[in-house]
């Protein structure tokens, strides 16, 4: 496998730093401990007022404010995590540095007290929109660590952090920067909080992704960060390449706003052009991190497409049953958290899951599992019929 | 890259046509709309016509969408069947970016109407499922049948450079055949009313790109751009795009460069530095309005002028000393255009149009 690492054309990117930050851990080794006793913690809202009872999965600790949006403080909680874990701490002068981070809610002035204000007589005060001015989520990231290289936002509903990592690892192979800082994040916020409820598909128990008796998701919030290097990059600074991301495959459902396709060919082609690209067989991928939302259909269409591409013997596991729906986050924290099971070779149980449903081929990890094989697959569904897939690997 | 096809939507009317009558005809009046909420004032604006939205056979599988998403969708539409690649690249190996810099913000301010109005129990779903930023690609995408990857891009000042540019890579690294690559920004009366308060606005209804201001007035607008990207010239280009790398001096050898001065940065002293030597000299922001996606308008005009090998006079003239701006329209031989953004911070990102 190292020589994927090292080739043209297609080659891999080295993840040389992780960063996490959700209501399973507001960092990697406190989220690797919620994992292993199968902890998590959801809870009636408590960031905004709502007669809404579903419960959420909120980040608790204290966040370092500064005045940016909770969605930026998340992300850069995250992005110093991972700077750090790449040993490249604050400092990232002289060297080529790009930013793409994916959301849902910081793209938005979806200020309710501004837009109160404005109803009332077309006058309110512009702070929140200068605010949302300067607060582009990539181009802020990039100005708060000085980053020069390129940089942009990806908005692609909940697939987002997933095709920001897709984007960061063609910027790196096309040799447009050195390094790329690249995942997703997003804050708890009442205005999709009530946009799912109107969907009707947020449950009022804790959610149980791939159960028979799922009801549906539950909010969350948080940042999932990884660095991406060139190997050369990352031989030069005598990093280990042990965690590598490999491929990206995207494809559109072409279907349907808010459902995925009955059939699941989109996701399928999805998964199909990140192994082509990585150059790894469906026999060699030893799990997956499954969108798992735990609603009705993307369970049932994942699930029966992740038996047809993989066989219903693969293992699958949906961290959202750790950290809720973290929508732009999702993608970024999920590709965080398959090479973290990579690395420490251990996959935690999915958590919520306890009876396999008829309907889907193959069911979610019941207990801890050692993970026995290099690749991990992560998938993503999105409004919209969007799907992306990424194939991580680790060469130890 | 090379441009196969082109589509846009913006004040002046639908499709290329109508931009080529926009260039040959020059400067109109804005619009003066009612600010809402704000009793008996007004403000300039270059707004799309309900009536160029109007196309029942496009939009069939659209009824619900939005004014953000049919805008895109009709350019976009209009850029694919111009290009004519649905006939040879699978539906598969066509990728869609769309990049806005404020995206459907007029249908989220109509999703918290209903929260405020109703409760946070009875808001609509349409709605909500309408004001995420991914709608507007996603119905372009069913539309047109197209199942490559689908990304929506979002950035203040270069979103379309990074699209652009994006589109490009796909290109190279064969995970598309062809990309269609647009942007799409709306005016909406809360943008509206915070442009009127936060930006200057011109007395006599001209945006001025060639005052090289402080305070540069600006006249908000609104629109879609979609161009359809391939990797061979098809027979009928309109020439060749490269986003150049960002901070990048406009390249030697240019025979017109573009400035997209269009007072949304305030401060447009920078633009009279970056005047190329040699180039002739268009800016047409005046046409369009102030929108943060303009680059697309632009790089419109750009590919126009590559193809038809035709200057267009600007509809603002010149009154700075040394300047050699375009001053009447006619055949001309055009090589290559770059066109140059600044940011609030007076980053520089440049297109460069080609044959």
């Amino acid at each position: 496998m190292s020589s994927r690492t090292d080739t043209g054309g297609g080659k891999s990117a080295v993840i040389s730093g992780l960063g996490v930050v959700s209501a399973a851990g507001g960092n990697v080794p406190e989220t690797l401990r919620n994992f292993a006793a199968v902890r998590r913690l959801p809870g009636p809202v408590s960031l905004f007022t709502t007669p809404l009872d579903p419960p959420v999965f909120e980040v608790k600790q204290p966040l370092p404010g500064n005045g940016a949006s909770r969605t930026l403080q998340l992300a850069l909680q995250a992005i110093r995590e991972a700077l750090a874990g790449a040993r490249l701490g604050g400092d990232l002068s002289g060297r080529r540095v790009g930013v793409c981070l994916g959301t849902t809610v910081a793209c938005q002035l979806n200020d309710l007290e501004f837009y109160t204000a404005f109803r009332r007589n077309g006058v309110a005060p512009l702070e929140p929109v200068r605010r949302f001015l300067k607060g582009n989520l990539a181009e802020a990231a990039a100005a708060e660590i000085r980053a020069t290289g390129p940089h942009i936002t990806t908005v692609n509903a909940c697939s987002s952090g997933s095709d920001a990592i897709g984007v960061a690892l063609s910027w790196l192979r096309a040799g447009l920067c050195d390094l790329a800082i690249a995942g997703g994040a997003d804050e708890l916020n009442r205005v999709p909080f009530c946009g799912f409820a109107s969907l009707s598909v947020m449950s009022r128990q804790p959610c149980a992704p791939y159960d028979r008796d799922r009801q549906g998701l539950n909010l969350g919030e948080g940042a999932g960060v990884l660095i991406l290097e060139t190997p050369e990059s990352a031989a030069a600074r005598g990093v280990a390449a042990d965690l590598v991301l490999a491929g990206y495959g995207a494809a559109c459902d072409a279907h349907h706003l808010t459902a995925p396709r009955p059939d699941g060919t989109g996701l399928e082609a999805a998964i199909r052009a990140s192994l082509e690209e990585a150059g790894v067989t469906a026999a060699d991928v030893a799990f997956v991190n499954a969108h798992g939302t735990a609603t009705r259909d993307n369970d049932k269409v994942e699930g029966a497409v992740l038996a047809r591409v993989f066989g219903p013997g693969i293992g699958v596991l949906s961290t959202k049953g750790y950290t809720g729906h973290t929508l732009g986050a999702a993608g970024g924290l999920e590709a965080a958290f398959t090479a973290l099971a990579l690395r420490e070779g251990w996959l935690p149980a999915s958590a919520g899951f306890a009876n396999r449903d008829d309907e889907i081929p193959l069911g979610a990890l019941r207990e801890r599992t050692p993970v026995r094989g290099r690749w991990g697959v992560s998938t993503s569904l999105a409004f919209g019929g969007n799907n992306a897939s990424l194939v991580i690997g680790c060469n130890r | 890259m090379n441009i196969a096809g082109l589509g846009i939507v913006f004040n002046r009317g639908r499709g290329v046509a109508s931009l080529e009558r926009a260039l040959e005809e020059g400067w109109r009046p804005p619009v003066s709309l009612d600010l809402k909420g704000v009793p008996g004032l007004k403000a300039a604006a270059y707004p799309v016509a309900p009536e160029t939205l109007d196309d029942k056979a496009v939009l069939a599988k659209a009824r619900r969408a939005d004014r953000f998403t049919r805008m895109a969708l009709l350019s976009a539409f209009d850029a694919w069947t111009c290009s004519r690649l649905g006939q040879d690249v699978a539906p598969s190996r066509v990728g869609v970016i769309l990049a806005t810099a404020l995206g459907p913000h007029v249908t989220t301010f109509g999703f918290l109407d209903g929260i405020l109005d109703f409760g946070d129990a009875a808001v609509s779903p349409t709605a909500f499922s309408h004001s995420v930023h991914n709608a507007a690609a996603s119905y372009i995408a069913m539309t047109l049948g197209l199942r490559g990857p689908t990304l929506t891009v979002t950035d203040f000042h270069f979103a379309f450079h990074e699209a652009a540019r994006l589109a490009n890579l796909w290109l190279d690294e064969r995970r598309c055949d062809a990309v269609l690559v647009g942007t799409v920004d709306e005016l909406g009366h809360v943008m509206q009313a915070a442009c009127a308060r936060l930006l200057a606005a011109p007395e006599d209804g001209r945006i001025k790109p060639f005052a090289f201001a402080r305070e540069a007035v600006s006249i908000p607008g609104e629109g879609s751009v979609f161009f359809a990207f391939a990797r061979e010239p098809p027979p009928d280009s309109f020439g060749a795009l490269h986003v150049a790398a960002p901070g990048a001096a406009p390249a030697a050898g240019l025979t017109h460069c573009l400035l997209e001065a269009d007072g949304l940065i305030g401060d447009e002293s920078r633009y009279a530095n970056l005047v190329a030597p040699g180039a002739k000299i268009g800016a047409y922001a005046p046409l369009f309005g102030s929108i943060m996606t303009g680059s697309a308008f632009h790089a419109a005009v750009a590919a126009l002028m590559v193809k038809g090998q035709r200057e267009y006079a600007c509809p603002v003239p010149a009154d700075a000393p040394g300047v050699s701006a375009i001053a009447a329209t006619k055949a001309a031989a055009v090589g290559a255009v770059a066109s140059l953004r600044l940011n609030c911070a007076g980053a520089l990102r440049s297109l460069v149009l080609s044959r």
